[in-house]
């Protein structure tokens, strides 16, 4: 096992590699660069360029070398000295804009990853326990529907519901209140309600989806000859559910869980907007938007490292689940 | 109920729900088994065996409905129609495992892969039997040598993956005489394993009844597997017993027409390869909206008209232990005396 794993971070390496020239070669693919928004940008304001004070900025930028140059003065940054390069757009290192929003992205997305799965497990197995009854159905109803909505639209609904309500309007997490006084006790119930909106919002489709999933793969188990086994051995229902359905039914819900670690760390942008949300998938956005390439390709570069550490992590724990992929492994 | 019988099975129905209606599978059956005997239940797929069976222990799916009477004489609750538990409650599940238990036709997949075969076959040691877990070990330890597992320590901690078909008969043998039951009912055990494998296991099962001194219902489709373990057959035929006797008379005096077609048409060593073999014409009707009458009445070359297609037969005694459901052998072309008459 040990030999495994060691063996599949060593992959890392390479495919990080990879994956990085992939980033910055498909970044600097769209014509012009940050220098072109920024003088576009200017343009609208009515400040005009010359050529050579343009020639100027793109020198000073390092925006003159041809892109495999800079992708090798980026990478010998990262790796010499931990240094993901200048975010030209918020005029600071990368890493400092990242960490900027890391905290409260981290908490906002791993409160929404365990309500996912806090909701949609249970739901999932009382679905299948129960197939074809009220309850099912209303879940599945909720369930497409919820799996159908785009969550902005969600956001969208909701927000205005809630105007409509108490004629508040909640933006954000944090009240306008709360950003000038700073974070005090009183202020902790209205910050929880805050947060239920974009737990709302964003949880939902995901939570839906695992509904779905794991009702499917515990009547596809609750079919198998050995539950019958079980119940034909004097099992109690509760233990052929959860110590034998339950537990094979939770391969696919474990595989799933690779991808939510990058969007743990970058997810929901199109909802984060419309909420006001300050966390990492906005930044992406406007970092794309404008060209500003070492924080956006930074941005990409960690998704992409999280996904094959997820991969990994999904991997480690479908052995720790599955015997029988404990021991194809060692062949 | 008499004191000789392990169970009886009384007009055993069962319904099963689908979308085009409701399919009788099982259409009065009635039997009993006696204390040690092996009795077989024969026929082909589809005809009901499996679901009588699984409605014995309660364990059909839910959407099968079973009417009539199982009475069976258990430990706790002393002489209790089985039919009458709640299929999910307590009773029925100290009745299952332990007093009655059940081992399945395809070994390879009767067992969860999830956990080792150790830690399943003492799942039945510690649910019946105690719940000291080192002294449910050491059981279940022994019952995996006394069917004829080698190396069971090392055996005890290994997944389902990692042993053979026959390996596996074995091991789920082990788990459903655990708790030492008073019978066991056997679903095509030999099936999904190949002829030298089925013969060990057949054996296998024989010695282990003599030293638990249980009874066995032994459900199979294959003839020679009948001969070679059962004292008494019932064969059944669309979800009817319609012949049963001891297992001696039914090879040598099949009456039904449909056992004698079955008889007929096993490969016998010895005959000339010119002969072909006998095969009964027609096939199994679909057990949804049957017309009225014998259910073999279509493919049977003794029916009588008006009679046979009017009327579905009832077992009736024919000799020693041989009952026979058939208007045709019974010598009674008219009027079906003392036969069931069915609802038009």
């Amino acid at each position: 096992m040990l030999k495994y794993i060691g063996k599949r971070l060593l992959m890392f390496i390479p495919t990080i590699l990879i994956i990085s020239v992939l980033i910055f070669f498909i970044i600097q693919l769209p014509p012009g660069d940050y220098v072109t928004s920024y003088v576009a940008a200017m343009a609208a304001e009515g400040e005009i360029f010359t050529a050579e004070e343009i020639q100027e900025l793109r020198v000073y930028y390092g925006l003159d070398d041809p892109w495999y140059i800079q992708y090798f003065d980026w990478m010998k940054g990262i790796i010499t000295e931990g240094d993901f390069g200048f975010s030209f757009e918020h005029n600071k290192p990368v890493w400092d804009v990242i960490m900027e929003r890391l905290p409260l992205t981290l908490a906002v997305s791993f409160v929404i990853l365990v309500f996912q799965y806090a909701v949609s497990l249970p739901v999932g197995i009382y679905c299948a326990n129960h197939q074809y009854s009220v309850g099912d159905y209303f879940w599945s109803f909720v369930g497409f529907v919820g799996t159908a909505t785009p969550n902005f639209l969600l956001a969208i609904i909701i927000m205005y519901w809630i105007y409509v309500e108490t004629g508040e309007v909640y933006l954000g997490l944090f009240s306008t209140e709360m950003l000038a006084n700073g974070m005090r006790w009183e202020y902790v119930p209205e910050f929880l309600f805050r947060c239920l909106i974009p737990l709302i919002v964003i949880g939902t489709s995901g939570t839906c989806g695992i509904i779905r999933t794991v009702r499917a793969q515990m009547l596809d188990e609750q079919s198998r000859q050995y539950t019958l086994t079980a119940r034909a051995k004097g099992c109690s229902e509760a233990t052929i559910t959860y110590k034998y359905c339950l537990r094979a039914a939770l391969n696919p819900v474990v595989s799933g869980l690779s991808g939510s670690l990058r969007t743990i760390f970058s997810g929901s942008t199109v909802s984060a907007i419309v909420m006001n949300l300050q966390i990492q998938g906005p930044v992406l956005l406007a970092a794309l938007k404008s060209q500003d390439m070492y924080l956006a390709g930074t941005i990409v570069m960690v998704q992409a490292i999280l996904v094959v550490v997820g991969t990994l992590l999904s991997d480690i724990a479908l052995a720790w689940l599955d015997p029988r992929i404990r021991f194809s492994e060692r062949g | 109920m008499d004191n000789n019988n392990i169970i009886e099975v009384k007009d055993l129905r069962i319904n099963i729900k689908i979308d085009e209606g409701t399919l009788t599978a099982v259409r009065g059956v009635n039997f009993e088994i006696r204390k040690g005997e092996t009795l077989g239940l024969v026929g082909e797929s589809g005809c009901g065996k499996s679901l009588t069976s699984k409605a014995i222990l309660g364990i059909n799916e839910k959407k099968c409905k079973a009417e009539g009477e199982i009475w069976f004489e258990a430990d706790e609750l002393g002489r209790v129609d089985l039919l009458t538990l709640n299929p999910r409650g307590k009773e029925i599940r100290s009745v299952r495992g332990k007093q009655i238990s059940m081992i399945f036709q395809e070994p390879m997949v009767a067992f969860s892969p999830m956990y080792t075969i150790g830690n399943q076959i003492n799942e039945a040691t510690l649910l019946h039997i105690t719940k000291d877990k080192k002294k449910a070990k050491e059981i279940s330890l022994e019952v995996m040598r006394k069917v004829g597992i080698a190396n069971a320590e090392k055996r005890y901690d290994q997944y389902p993956h990692e042993f053979s078909g026959g390996m596996l008969q074995r091991a789920l043998i082990a788990m459903a005489l655990v708790c030492n039951p008073k019978l066991l009912i056997a679903d095509e055990p030999t099936t999904a394993l190949d002829v030298t494998i089925q013969a060990q296991i057949l054996e296998l099962m024989k010695s282990l009844q003599k030293d638990f001194g249980m009874s066995i219902l032994f459900i199979t489709h294959d003839l020679g597997t009948v001969a070679r373990m059962c004292d008494r057959v019932a064969v059944m035929y669309l979800g009817k017993i319609v012949e049963s006797a001891p297992a001696v008379e039914i090879y040598k005096n099949p009456q039904h027409p449909y056992t004698q077609g079955l008889i007929g048409s096993v490969h016998k060593i010895g005959t000339k390869n010119q002969e072909r073999l006998f095969s009964i014409e027609g096939t199994v009707p679909l057990a949804l909206n049957l017309p009225a009458g014998c259910g073999f009445y279509d493919r049977c070359h003794k029916r009588i008209e008006g009679v046979c297609n009017v009327y579905d037969p009832s077992l009736v005694d024919i000799g020693e232990d041989h009952k026979i459901a058939c208007f045709a052998c019974t010598g009674c072309p008219n009027a079906p005396k003392n036969q069931e008459v069915t609802d038009k």
